[in-house]
């Protein structure tokens, strides 16, 4: 399972490095999503090989809470660049 | 012992959707076939690999089975916001 929870780390680095990439915003909003269900998935993988309940509690409050604030953000950002560009 | 080999598998074909659609990100596509395949790899990964787990420890399966409808709901709600709003649109307001 360790195997497991490294090959997730090298999956995880690809967005990172994407978001980390100056470009446009929306690619990073891409990869912002991408990083939020990809850690929530490796809290529950952490939480089945710990046998712990709790930490799988907080990985599926992140799924649900983190991916409905994503979508928040998106639209904040696109009524502003609306206003910005008349 | 089966059921190890199985939930393994799940667990594999998940990581191997995450590479598959996670690696169009760093090329030069538009922005929407990149959400596209993350978002089918993303949301049929996890689930596959959330099955794997679900069929190691069944005890986790109410957390285990929310996370799997969460993901469903949110993921697919979540890829149609973010084209809705990446496509600087015109008379489509809503």
């Amino acid at each position: 399972m360790n195997l497991v929870l490294i090959a997730m780390i090298l999956a995880l680095l690809i967005p990172f490095y994407v978001a980390c990439r100056d470009e446009n915003i929306w690619q990073t909003m891409l990869a912002f999503a991408s990083i939020a269900t990809k850690t929530s998935v490796m809290i529950l993988v952490v939480s089945v090989l710990r046998d712990d309940w709790w930490i799988g509690v907080v990985g599926v409050i992140i799924l649900s809470v983190g991916n409905a604030s994503l979508m928040l953000l998106a639209q904040v950002i696109k009524r502003m660049s609306d206003v910005l560009n008349g | 012992m089966a059921i190890d080999l199985l939930s393994y598998i799940c667990i594999g074909i998940g990581i191997f959707f995450w590479f598959w659609g996670t690696f169009p990100l760093l090329g030069k596509r538009s922005l929407l076939f990149k959400l596209h395949g993350l978002s089918v790899a993303d949301t049929l990964g996890s689930m596959s690999i959330i099955i794997g787990l679900l069929l190691q420890r069944p005890n986790e399966s109410p957390l285990l089975i929310l996370a799997i409808i969460s993901l469903a709901i949110w993921n697919t709600v979540l890829g149609y916001v973010l084209a809705y709003c990446s496509t600087s649109g015109g008379s489509n307001d809503g």
